[in-house]
């Protein structure tokens, strides 16, 4: 990218200063209009806003999670963990044997999970909580740096009954200093006094919401009869901790963390059941790659309006060059050497796409805020990956890639106009005649060309096929039968050889889901750009190529003097077919990608019902409970005597590895007996073939503790399903306290885990296996006529002990679903920017238009023509590009979603029906025609108010 | 019978900034229906202009201009138009032919603006581009016809909708003289059919043509009378060429 940018402005710096024909040229081009230069430098800063505001939201994302590191480690990197009590003594003392390099402390605590209730007859209640024990003069001197522990103004250890919480915890059950609230942890409870609330940072936001008591709390309420469920417990069983703190500050001493890990091993090997975790680091490496994810989706979403912003581009330089087509015609007939008049328009280009570039980052840093600010909305709350503060962040290296795309885009867009523009034959230029079809020589260079690419595309293809690369499968045949049009043109004609080239390359487009589905399983965001591009690419081509036919066709029906303007709206975008398509293609992208992305966000929220039926196995409310003190079937029938059968899941977290996640990452498990089975089973798909029925599969991993089912997303962080394991493939488990590894067959698959039971296993095997199993979910049904919602409520409010939280399955995907609703909804936000290039672009071609045509317009109003006929032909002129746009572009998109839907794996084979959002994709494309009319209207009302005797007098 | 057009002490200014460049100095002038009328004189001496200010295409600072009894300068710019799309015909220096519409798309253009119907337009249309020699390139685009080629669908395009004034601004300036001669036959017929005709020239043989001369310099018309007479006195009152320093 940096070599093209720099050869070419080279050339234009060097003639700059030692070319003062080209100089001139260039400069008084630019300086002659400083109206029409400002419009330019606004069509080409679209696009590179648009990157660079993609590029700011996935630093902010990422900057956000990478915010956790600080609110949630502070100065702790590692942490040294053994589950039960009483053994921090012993992990400090080993890793103490001698003295540990790159750290600079150590701290001991205890830790355990409980759940925390206000007191009276509506209690607040906070289901999981983290129940700290640690000396808090101790805390203060971890690390080198009091300020970032977040216990500088802690005080004292707790003592007696008394609690210090984070914030966190406090607004959740709205409780300040003073208040008394209720600590139910292991089947036990306490009532205790809050003295003290502290602001969520460093330690004392460890967990997600914190609770520091007394040492010794926790050990008082795992009593001895109690001590085996207890250390038992999922998720939090009563641990003894040693933090290690790095050196350096929060973030960097994470660069320290691959060395300390490797010597904390060595040196707790003989404590049995201690672990290390990298807790810093892999907070970190999750946020980069959370911040990854969304610059790749939100870049490729925003490829869409690059590439609009790129056709606008072209189009506007094609315009100036059409303008001053017989200018510098009699140029070259003067003796302008063809490569000085090149160089020329490329350094006046060179300056519109520095200028261009530089405010298109300003103006995407602006864009990135809105963003910033809607996502915020998005992002807070508690669904959406546990709620994020988003912080706005831009990186400095962010905002020089951005501009250095955009500057690249236009300096290539600029330079390719120019060198077209070079080779105009000197005659026809001045008397502004199409060029020539090709002949001879350049005739033979189109052929090799076109030979080149069938063959290229035929390469691609075969790569598609054999290696399932999408890119090939998708590509390669439109390539090959665009580049055969060249081929075909001489055999039948212009017009067929495009309908036949550009028609195989739509076909292709809309029918490659079905016909090489293997190959397109596994897509990346960008399959969807390639796909819009090719189908957009394809349809324009058809359309550009045989609207004369079709104005023929209205013409013919007689032209009167109220049709008088549409012939005239008609006959401009006819006459310049290579502008119109540029205009036609920029403006259908953009309707294309909004279309198809209402589609899909109206889609998942219209499935919630079935996607409920689909997943609660025939029961209504989804029961969930503190790990550390699971709530009983008996307890949930005393709570409501409507409950007529609950099926218990036990759940664990431990880690995993795959075929294509080698790293051992942490996932729930769920196991399952008869119960899960007992009313209907969650819906399954991709079985294996050796299984008749879903029922068949759910019996089969029941009884066999070798197979496991297997939801969609397992180990994914977020975005469409892109995994590879199938029913047959092989998983391993790893249970962290035991060390035991277990590999696991995939029966079948579940679409959409919204309920996150994670990965399915049969109940005995879940409780002989995982050290941490706990049975804290339930699947309850009710009595007929019960109010499975009310009853919900009751739950929560009945066993605030126990944690619970209570939801009917409807309502848990219904929120799961508004939240990728509300994803899709941002992304279609970032992209009505795409929309604001499509009728920007449109309102400032228009207005170059209008310049262009000014001497014409002024004959026509000396002829007569009212300037209400003049404005009405510029308004159908515009109506004409955007309504063809709209209608390629939505039909392209209902087409394409229709077919990902029904054909492609891509989506999960989600058997999602099909629905058309009629009223949103209506809304969308009636605010895009009108915002496009009224951005014409202003060209449209300078065009008619145009004075005849002034225009006439105009130069040509 | 009343004047055709009635021009009484028509004065124009250009400004552009600071400057004032005075190009008609009240300038009377009045043209009975069935005139035939050439306008002389040197490179800017405000010929265009005073076609421009007569027709109304451009306003003027000083006097008024009646045209078939209204003046012109006074009536709204959408009647101004009408008038002008029913009763006038407009041949520029240069062509000013549309370019994306085809010859005879160009020619029909002011006879559907006054509603005729399509059918009907084309046939008159193409009848005209005969009479102007191009009955063989009607489908032709402009910049596919020569120079001369453009001016006679120029030609054909102010005169087809029988206009009551036709406004010529050097309609030969681009033509060899067998083709100006035909182009001033046609409009020589068109004027002995009661068409009123206005044409700005610097050829002898075109001012010899009409029945009146106007001779203008700097702004002022410096003599009026019958052609024959005026060309037949010599070349005029100023020198060709002279051209008054502004
Ligand atoms: N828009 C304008 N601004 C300033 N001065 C103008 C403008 N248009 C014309 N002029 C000046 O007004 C004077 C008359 O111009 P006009 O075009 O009427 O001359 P003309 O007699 O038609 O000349 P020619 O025979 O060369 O066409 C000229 O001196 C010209 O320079
Ligand atoms: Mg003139």
């Amino acid at each position: 990218m940096l070599p093209v940018i720099l050869i070419l402005l080279v050339v234009s710096i060097y003639d700059l200063i030692r070319r003062p024909t080209i100089r001139r040229l260039a400069l008084r081009n630019l300086t002659r209009r400083r109206g029409e230069a400002a419009l330019v430098i606004l069509g080409s800063l679209l696009g590179t806003a648009i990157i660079t505001a993609a590029f700011i939201v996935g630093d902010t994302l990422g900057a956000s999670v990478r915010d956790h590191a600080r609110t949630n480690l502070g100065p702790t990197d590692e942490v040294v963990r053994a589950i039960g009590l009483g053994k921090s003594g012993e992990i400090e003392a080993a890793l103490k044997s001698a003295p540990l390099p790159n750290t600079d402390g150590l701290l001991a605590m205890a830790a355990g999970g409980g759940s925390v209730a206000t007191l009276g007859a509506d209690p607040r209640a906070e289901p999981f909580v983290q129940i700290n024990e640690v000396d808090f003069g101790a805390a203060r001197a971890f690390g080198d740096d009091e300020g970032i522990t977040g216990m500088a103004k802690a005080g004292q250890t707790p003592s007696g009954n008394e609690a210090v919480l984070d914030q966190n915890l406090a607004d959740e059950v709205e409780v300040k200093a003073g208040d008394r609230i209720k600590l139910f942890a292991y089947g036990q409870e306490r009532e205790l006094t809050v003295r003290q609330v502290l602001e969520t940072k460093g330690l004392a936001g460890y967990g997600s919401s914190n609770l520091f008591v007394a040492p010794g709390t926790i050990a008082s309420f795992v009593s001895a009869a109690t001590l085996g469920d207890a250390l038992g417990a999922a998720g939090n069983p009563p641990s003894s901790l040693v933090l290690v703190s790095n050196k350096g500050g929060v973030f960097d001493a994470a660069d320290f963390s691959d060395s300390v890990t490797k010597e904390l091993n060595k040196r707790i090997t003989d404590l049995p059941g201690a672990e290390v975790v990298e807790a810093k680091r892999e907070l970190l490496d999750d946020a980069d790659a959370n911040a990854d994810q969304f610059k790749q989706i939100f870049g490729g979403v925003g490829a869409f309006s690059v590439i609009a912003g790129v056709l606008l581009l072209v189009n506007i330089f094609v315009m100036l060059a059409d303008e001053r087509k017989s200018e510098l015609g009699m140029l070259r007939a003067i003796g302008l050497k063809r490569n000085q008049l090149v160089r020329a328009f490329g350094m006046e280009g060179a300056i519109y796409a520095l200028v261009s570039s530089v405010f298109g980052v300003l103006a995407g840093i602006g864009v990135g805020r809105v963003v910033v600010i809607f996502a915020a909305g998005l992002f807070r709350g508690d669904g959406f990956r546990g709620g994020l503060d988003l912080i706005f962040s831009l990186n400095s290296s962010s905002l020089i890639t951005s501009f250095m795309l955009g500057a690249t885009i236009s300096l290539v867009t600029v330079w390719g106009t120019s060198i077209r523009l070079g080779r105009l034959n000197v005659i026809r230029a001045i008397r502004d005649i199409a060029e020539a079809p090709p002949s001879g020589r350049s005739r033979i260079r189109a052929v090799v060309f076109a030979v080149i690419g069938v063959f290229i595309g035929l390469l691609l293809l075969q790569s598609g096929i054999n290696q399932d690369n999408w890119f090939g499968a998708l590509a390669g045949v439109p390539i090959a039968a665009f580049s055969s049009v060249t081929l075909l043109r001489p055999l039948v004609g212009r017009r067929f050889a495009v309908i036949l080239g550009a028609g195989a390359a739509l076909v292709w487009g809309i029918a490659v889901f079905t016909i090489l589905p293997s190959a397109l399983e596994k897509t990346e965001f960008n399959a969807f750009v390639v796909q819009g591009v090719i189908l957009v690419g394809a349809a324009v081509a058809i359309v550009a190529t045989n609207d004369d036919l079709a104005i023929k066709v209205v013409n013919s029906l007689g032209v009167s003097r109220r049709t008088l303007a549409a012939r005239l709206g008609f006959a401009y975008p006819l006459a310049r077919v290579f502008r119109t398509s540029m205009l036609l293609g920029m403006y259908s992208i953009v309707v294309f990608t909004l279309t198809f992305l209402s589609v899909f966000s109206n889609l998942f929220g219209a499935q919630a019902p079935r996607f409920a039926r689909e997943t609660a196995a025939g029961y209504q409310v989804l029961v969930d409970s503190n790990y550390s003190n699971p709530v009983p079937s008996n307890a949930l029938k005393e709570a409501d005597p409507n409950v007529e059968a609950d099926a218990v899941l036990f759940q664990a977290y431990p880690k995993w590895t795959t075929q294509d996640e080698h790293e051992p990452t942490s996932w729930q498990v769920s196991g399952f007996d008869e119960a899960l089975l007992a009313r209907g089973t969650p819906v399954l798909q991709d079985i294996d073939p050796k299984y008749a029925s879903s029922r068949a599969a759910w019996e089969a991993v029941l009884h066999d503790p070798s197979l496991v089912i297997l939801p969609d997303f397992f180990l994914q962080g977020g975005g469409p399903p892109s995994t590879t394991i199938h029913a047959g493939d092989t998983i391993r488990a790893y249970d962290t306290v035991s060390g035991k590894t277990a590999d696991l067959k995939v029966a079948a698959k579940v679409e959409s885990d919204f309920v996150f039971n994670g990965p399915m296993v049969s109940q005995a095997f879940h409780r002989s296996f995982f050290s941490t199993s706990t049975p804290s979910r339930h699947y309850v049904s009710f009595k007929p006529g019960a109010d499975a919602r009310l009853a919900a409520a009751r739950f929560e409010g009945k066993l605030v002990n126990y944690g619970v939280q209570a939801d009917t399955f409807e309502d848990k995907i219904s929120e799961a679903l508004e939240q990728q609703e509300g994803f899709l909804g941002l992304m279609r936000g970032y992209l009505a920017l795409g929309l604001i290039i499509g009728i920007a672009g449109l309102g400032v071609v228009m207005v170059r238009a209008v310049r262009e045509r000014r001497r014409q317009i002024g004959m026509l109003r000396a002829m007569g023509f009212p300037s209400r006929v003049v404005r009405q032909a510029f308004l159908i002129e515009a109506a004409f590009i955007a309504i063809q746009g709209i209608v390629l572009g939505t039909v392209l998109a209902l087409v394409t979603s229709y077919n990902l839907l029904t054909h492609s794996s891509t989506f999960g084979g989600q058997s999602i029906n099909f629905e058309i959002p009629w009223v949103p994709i209506i809304v969308v494309l009636a605010v895009a025609l009108v915002a496009s009319l009224a951005a014409s209207a202003f060209p449209a009302g300078q065009a008619s108010r145009i004075k005849p005797a002034v225009a006439l007098r105009i130069a040509d | 019978m009343s004047p055709i057009v009635d021009a009484r002490g028509v004065t124009k200014v250009y400004r552009t900034g600071a400057v004032e460049v005075p190009a008609l100095h009240t300038i009377n002038l009045s043209i009975e229906p069935g005139e035939f009328v050439a306008v002389m004189g040197p490179s800017g001496c405000g010929k265009t202009t005073l076609l421009n200010c007569l027709s109304g295409l451009d306003d003027i600072d000083d006097g008024a201009v009646m045209v078939e009894g209204a003046d012109i300068h006074k009536m709204k710019d959408g009647d101004r138009t009408e008038h002008r799309a029913g009763r006038m015909g407009f041949i520029f220096q240069s062509f000013n032919l549309i370019p994306v519409l085809t010859a005879v798309e160009n020619v029909e253009l002011p006879l559907l603006l006054t509603g005729v119907k399509s059918g009907v337009a084309r046939e008159r249309s193409l009848n005209f581009l005969d009479r102007v020699g191009l009955s063989h390139r009607p489908k032709h685009k402009p910049n596919e016809l020569s120079g001369g080629e453009q001016q006679r669908v120029a030609v054909a395009r102010a005169l087809v909708s029988e206009p009551a004034i036709v406004w010529a601004d050097e309609p030969t300036g681009n033509l060899d003289s067998t083709m100006a001669i035909a182009v001033l036959d046609l409009l020589q017929e068109v004027n002995d059919a009661g068409q009123t005709i206005l044409v700005v020239t610097h050829d002898d043989g075109i001012a010899a043509k009409a029945q009146r001369l106007v001779r203008m310099a700097d702004g002022h018309i410096v003599a009026d009378g019958l052609a024959a007479e005026l060309l037949g006195t010599g070349n005029g009152v100023s020198a060709p060429g002279t051209r008054t320093a502004k």
